[in-house]
């Protein structure tokens, strides 16, 4: 069987024993099943499963995939700067950040298939779309983004050496490759409006204040900045996942000046974001708030969501931002690493304060601040994304070249596999 | 829209509610749960999770006794006549505002259960059912055969009970008349309030209650600021209780409990 | 065209693309939305004819006309009828969802039988409580000499009548009448059986001493029952019920106390729920804008929060604080209590008692009325003058003459403890419910009998040997007593809307058949009664038409009852005023340093009207209201008490103790516990009660 398996492994570069493999692919397999558990729990018995409520109409759940899509935004950013703007560089992390997004799209669809009252009727939306909804919209660009994110993985699949043995396998994904620089356009533009209109689902909310943004032309000011978040955090988070894969493995993947390139263009996003961000603050507390007849205040009078979080959130930007556009700070791992992970950090309390708080605050004026805590089901609903995030992930790793540079970054020649330490790590 | 234009003059149903005469006693709450075929509560629902498309609140005026006062807060669909939230948001079009009538409708069948629409809407007028809908055995046969019994994982609430304009306009077809008569279409809960404190009419006819309520000083809206142009005029002669509309200066009680 | 595979390969091809040009797939893609739209498992209403019904509700004294949407005959759903001359219309939560009560999943539909122990039980408990009604009464029969038989000298057979005041409470009466050691008692509330008020009591010796402020006509009836001991009439003093029977000297019947809203200018009401099912809602709310209302409560109820002023008194100084006020009205009772008592008790200043007493003899005509704990009120209303305006005493509608030799009407309080060796007990009609351990004292100590009646078995089922199902509204024939707020005598019916299942057991029936009385047909005859007596007039639901009921032949009469129609006296026809009576309920539980907390009824409505299983609207899935096993406290007092909203706990007062839910509400004054009523609580808690609060 470990010979069988070694078939399979990309010419040039060593992974573990199938055994180890296993044993590292078991947990992860345990806590899928789980996962699954959970959801089927949530689908069979109905959405009493979870802690959310007739307020509380969105949860966890939604909060995590508004995180994952944005985390994932790295796959159509990564290959926008790639095939359109020539970054030749990041070619070293471009499949990978393709599985990453393929992982987070289809996550966030697969709990979104559960969240919903009836999962049976989804293809309603497609045939009976509402063309004022930003609902509409998101799930035409995500279900679209996708079928592009599954296209763009299939050739990495069938350049596996085994794979391309066989010849159509190998015709096709060379005529697929023609294609490249379609669906990166094609991806790079379902994903400006999808990402946008993760934001703009909020900020048409007229009746809640707390997300509710004046329009740029006929988007909220939401809109812009959920794609300017994303694309700032995308390569963070692909810079965080290659650093992470590269420490698990104990193999250098990419050079590092490809993490430092991942890095200074997320400083610049952060930039350009911080400042609109900022100002978009400003307009939202000072005119858009008392247009709607509630007092700034009220947003955070209320226990735990105090002011802290606005500033929280701010500080978990303009934090990296510093930090990535420093060249002598960027060069070191640690600092460049930490920057990653208050980005990833502070993106998800952008968006946790866009679904969670702005559901727990009051809007008539005898509302009861309300707590949320999500139930096990929810938890393990979820845990179950992740846990397949990683399986295919490392099956990917494993079988198929995310990282083209490895090779190239092995020093001495392809080790023989009896000489591979045991826990080499994968 | 998915319904049609009807012939003859538009209406703008609305509302008013007069918070001094209501006494919380509740009957509306289960005279629309009645003609609505809304299920008793399953075990384990609360507050949050029940199925109240009229609900009525116990709000006061965030004193202590003597000065503590409260009134009763009946609180249903707003059908908001502008920039209608739900209406907007929703992604499959389950939200039918019919222009006829005014009258912001929901169509379960189409409803996927995405619950955008009660994110959206800030009077919290829209309930999800967590559960599959059950019955007592035998209770089933009680149910009103003009409102169709929805199942779970869709959302629902009050249409001022639609079906009972259906209703008038038939038989005031059959009638050979061209127009509902004014007292021909009474949704539930205003026929069942003891008080009388709910009134219910076209706001496009001057003389309705509703009417009158809209250019009555005494009256008022709830967040009108947001720009949603609800139709339900509530009516109080107690100043504090005129605030309750606007959060920025409303008095600073909550929903009180149990009174 | 040739027949071969790719011909026809190609006509399927071309069918398939010109189809998409046609209506067929994009109908069919809608259509296959259906079963997604229908669950098995979600029910289908029923189709039918549409028919109105008209019947009157039974739930509660009030008895408001009703009109039932019927569809194929089953009612669907129900309304008041507008223009009614005594409901106006109105009709309460309970009322409108009615017609749910036959499928309630707590209904009891089969009898029930207690683990029997001792010879005396054998001989009852070959009856055969499961089967049909026929078995039953035939069973009945053989064991009514073993019934009879097994009582022992000195003891009784009674009948506990919970609704008094029907045309069933006459059966009874007379069934009792028949036997030579029956007994037909009424009851009234949760502190029935409760010790006096010290301060009452010297108040009447002290008023009887004075012999002045009595009037003219109670004195004399006093004489003429040769008693200084005066029953006022009721001394119930509850919301909604009792307006009932209560037999003078001779057996002649009175219909009671009765108020008449259209009078009062100002109205005092001292703890009773009189915006909150009190009365006749829709008369109430109709009357509301004549008076001003001042609620004297401990807890914010929904009265206290609309009235136009509340007056927060101690919880159980209720009575206290009408004696003040008496004590202001009259000297002779003013030896005795002083506005300072009141004051202390109440927790008011004596100002305002003193202001109080001012408004309701300069801004009258004034009514008081009492709530649970204060039947002083009723004396109350005597010493302003209110007699004869405000507050009526009511005659009852017309009964055959030869009923009126029967059993006479006997307080339950009234009996000596240990005397009662078969009790049964009617709960088939909505009722106040009473203590058990008031009615516990009463029975022999040794295997008493215990009977009961009831569509429900959680109330005195849980502590009788039977249990018998009887049928509930809508199902039900019978009449309704009339409420308190109807100065005239009254007659109406509640007619079955929908069938009783096979099994359940018209109780006044039964007990009658069991002594050999034929009541079958006694509505029938109180109504030929009423119609022979010639006056007062008919209201028909139906048609909304009023007419003398002496123009209206006897058969068209009984058959307009059954139509929900309602008889109405006409003025003048009142017994003399009954006695002042000034004996009450202790005035406030003693200071006991083991139970620190003061337990307070509250929500009696849910514990005794049957609730429809939409109920849980009211109290599950909002905040509306306290839902049974409930008890509402203050922050404070559930931090002292170790716990917070949500948590179980076990309320202990001296009678015992139950388990309840706690929820935190910061308009319930320390110290008090707000315990919404059910019949577990009532039973230890009376009206109110020292208690404790133990978190599990």
């Amino acid at each position: 069987m470990d010979n069988m398996d070694r078939r399979f492994i990309p010419a040039g570069v060593s992974r573990c024993s199938t055994r180890n493999f296993l044993l590292w692919l078991a947990p992860w397999a345990a806590l899928l099943a789980f996962g699954l558990y959970a959801a089927a729990l949530c689908l069979i018995k109905g959405l009493n499963q979870t802690h959310m409520n007739n307020r509380f109409a969105f949860g966890l759940w939604i909060f995590l995939d508004l995180t994952v899509i944005a985390l994932g935004a790295g796959a159509f950013f990564t290959g926008f700067l790639l095939y359109i703007l020539k970054l030749k560089e990041l070619r070293a992390v471009i499949n990978s950040a393709v599985v990453i997004g393929l992982m987070c799209y289809g996550g966030a669809m697969a709990v979104l298939a559960v969240d919903v009252g009836q999962p049976l009727r989804s293809w309603f939306t497609f045939w009976y779309p509402n063309v004022h909804s930003m609902l509409a919209e998101v799930t035409f660009c995500i279900s679209c983004y996708l079928t592009v994110l599954l296209i763009e993985y299939v050739p990495i699949v069938l350049k596996n050496r085994k794979l391309r043995e066989i010849p159509s396998f190998l015709v096709f994904e060379h005529e697929l490759h023609k294609l490249v620089y379609v669906f990166a356009g094609v991806g790079t533009f379902l994903s400006f409006f999808h990402q946008g209109s993760l934001g703009g689902l909020y900020g048409v909310l007229r009746g809640r204040p707390f997300a509710f943004r004046e329009e740029l032309g006929i988007w909220p000011s939401t809109f812009f900045l959920f794609i300017l978040s994303a694309a700032a955090v995308g390569p963070c988070f692909v810079l965080l996942t290659t650093w992470l894969v590269q420490t698990i493995t104990g193999k250098r993947l990419v050079k590092p000046q490809v993490l430092q390139s991942l890095g200074r263009i997320s400083g610049l996003l952060l930039a350009a974001y911080v400042f609109l961000k900022t100002v978009d603050t400003f307009v939202w507390l000072n005119r858009t708030t008392p247009r709607s007849g509630f007092l700034p205040a009220q947003y955070y009078a209320w226990k735990p969501f105090g002011i802290w979080i606005l500033f929280a959130e701010m500080a978990l930007f303009l934090a990296p931002m510093v930090i990535l556009l420093l060249p002598k700070l960027r060069a070191r791992t640690g600092w460049l690493v930490s920057a990653a992970v208050m980005a990833c950090c502070g993106v998800a309390v952008n968006r946790f304060v866009l679904t969670i708080q702005t559901l727990a605050l009051p809007t008539l004026s005898f509302d009861r601040f309300l707590h949320y805590v999500p139930s096990w089901q929810e938890t393990g609903s979820f845990l179950a994304v992740v846990a397949a995030g990683v399986l295919v992930y490392s099956i990917s790793f494993r079988y198929f070249v995310l990282f083209p540079e490895e090779r190239e970054l092995r020093t001495g020649p392809p080790a023989a596999p009896q000489t591979e330490p045991a826990l080499a790590g994968r | 829209m998915i319904s049609e234009k009807k012939p003859g003059k538009i209406s703008r149903y609305g509302m008013s509610v007069d918070i001094d005469k209501c006494t919380g006693c509740g009957a509306c709450m289960i005279a629309c749960a009645v003609e609505n075929n809304v299920p008793p509560a399953q075990e384990g629902a609360t507050d949050l999770t029940g199925l109240t498309w009229m609900r009525v609140f116990k709000v006061d005026n965030g004193q202590e006794y003597p000065a503590k006062q409260s009134v009763y807060f009946p609180m249903m669909c707003q059908h908001c006549g502008l920039e209608t939230p739900c209406y907007l948001v929703c992604p499959q079009q389950a939200v039918d505002v019919d222009p006829a009538t005014g009258i912001v409708g929901q169509i379960p069948g189409r409803c996927l259960g995405c619950r955008y629409c009660m994110a959206a809407c800030p009077y919290h007028a829209r309930y999800f059912n967590w559960w599959d809908p059950k019955w007592p055995a035998g209770m089933e046969k009680t149910l009103n055969p003009n409102v169709a019994p929805r199942m779970r994982g869709v959302v629902e609430k009050c249409n001022f009970c639609h079906g009972r304009w259906h209703a008038a306009v038939q038989r005031a077809a059959e009638a050979g008349l061209k127009e509902i008569q004014p007292g021909d279409y009474v949704p539930a809960c205003v026929e069942a309030c003891p008080a009388g404190a709910i009134q219910f009419g076209d706001l496009n006819d001057p003389s309705s209650a509703p009417s009158k309520a809209a250019k009555d000083p005494q009256s008022f809206r709830l967040l009108v600021k947001l720009g949603t142009e609800p139709k339900v005029y509530y009516h109080s002669r107690r100043e504090w209780a005129r605030r309750i509309g606007d959060p920025s200066q409303a008095p600073d009680g909550k929903e009180t409990s149990h009174g | 065209m040739q027949n071969t595979r790719r011909n026809l390969l190609k006509f399927i091809g071309g069918a398939a693309a010109g189809a998409v040009f046609t209506p067929v797939p994009w109908r069919l893609i809608t259509d296959t939305a259906l079963w997604s739209e229908n669950w098995p498992g979600i029910p289908r209403p029923l189709r039918g004819e549409v028919t109105a019904r008209y019947t009157n509700c039974s739930l509660c004294p009030a008895g408001c006309a009703v009109r039932a949407r019927c569809v194929g005959g089953q009612p669907v759903s129900l309304a008041g009828v507008a223009g009614h001359p005594l409901s106006r219309g109105g009709l309460c939560a309970f009322g409108v969802a009615g017609h749910h009560l036959p499928y309630h999943p707590a209904r009891l539909t089969q009898g029930r039988v207690e683990a029997a122990a001792g010879a005396l039980s054998k001989a009852v408990a070959n009856c055969n409580v499961e089967g049909s009604r026929k078995q039953l009464a035939a069973n009945l029969d053989a064991s009514k000499a073993a019934l009879m038989a097994a009582c022992n000298p000195g003891e009784s057979v009674a009948v506990l009548d919970l609704r008094p005041g029907r045309t069933a409470s006459w059966t009874y009466r007379r069934a009792m009448g028949a036997v030579h050691n029956g007994l037909y008692l009424t009851a009234g509330g949760p502190f029935s059986g409760a010790a006096a008020n010290p301060l009452a009591e010297k108040a009447r010796k002290s008023w009887l001493a004075g012999e002045s402020a009595c009037p003219t006509e109670a004195q004399a009836l006093a004489q003429q029952r040769g008693t200084d001991a005066f029953v006022c009439e009721p001394t119930r003093g509850s919301d909604r019920h009792h307006d009932g029977v209560s037999s003078g000297p001779g057996g002649v019947a009175s219909g009671g106390v009765a108020v008449d809203l259209t009078k009062p200018r100002t109205v005092l009401s001292l703890g009773a729920p009189v915006l909150d099912g009190w009365g006749t809602p829709g008369n109430v709310l109709a009357a509301r804008a004549n008076f001003r209302l001042i609620q004297a409560e401990a807890l914010e109820s929904r009265t206290a929060s609309l009235a136009d002023l509340w007056l927060r008194i101690r919880p159980g100084s209720g009575s206290t604080l009408a004696l003040g006020l008496a004590a202001l009205l009259d000297a002779h009772i003013a030896q005795a209590v002083t506005v300072a008592d009141a004051a202390a008790a109440t927790g008011l200043t004596e100002q305002q008692i003193k202001d109080l007493a001012a408004e309701l003899t300069s801004h009258g005509p004034a009514l008081v009325l009492p709530g649970y704990d204060c039947p002083e009120a009723w004396a109350l209303n005597q010493l302003t003058g209110a007699w004869g305006e405000t507050v009526v005493a009511r005659q009852e509608a017309p009964v055959p003459e030869h009923w009126k030799n029967c059993a006479p009407v006997t307080d339950l309080a009234a009996v000596p403890d240990g005397a009662i060796r078969t009790l049964i007990i009617d709960e088939s009609a909505p009722g106040d419910y009473v203590p058990w351990n008031a009615i516990r004292r009463k029975l022999v100590a040794d295997n008493p009998v215990v009977i009961t009646f009831g569509w429900t078995p959680d109330g005195y089922g849980r502590h009788s040997l039977f249990v018998l199902p009887t049928a509930v509204y809508p199902e039900t024939l019978e009449d309704i007593p009339a409420a308190i707020d109807s100065p005239a005598a009254v007659f109406r019916m509640a007619v079955p809307l929908v069938a009783a299942p096979p099994g359940v057991v018209n109780p006044a029936d039964f007990v009658a058949r069991a002594v050999g009385i034929d009541a079958s047909n006694a509505l029938r005859e109180r109504a030929d009664a009423i119609r022979k007596a010639g006056h007062g007039v008919l209201f028909s639901s139906a048609d909304g038409t009023s007419r003398p009921a002496a123009q209206v032949p006897p058969d068209d009469f009984w058959k307009a009852l059954l139509e929900g129609a309602c008889w109405m006296d006409t003025e003048g026809r009142r017994s003399a005023p009954p006695a002042i009576d000034m004996t009450g309920p202790e005035a406030r539980p003693s200071e006991d340093a083991r139970l620190p907390l003061v337990a307070v009824l509250a929500e009696t409505a849910l514990a005794t009207v049957p609730p429809s299983p939409l109920m849980t609207k009211l109290h599950q899935e909002s905040n509306l209201r306290l839902g049974r096993s409930r008890a509402a406290l203050h922050p404070e007092t559930a931090r002292s008490c170790g716990s917070a909203e949500g948590g179980r706990a076990v309320l202990e007062t001296s009678l015992g103790r139950c388990e309840i839910l706690v929820v935190v509400d910061s308009s319930v004054p320390p110290g008090v516990v707000q315990v919404a009523a059910a019949p577990e609580a009532i039973d230890i808690c009376g009206a109110f009660a020292r208690c404790r609060v133990a978190f599990l």
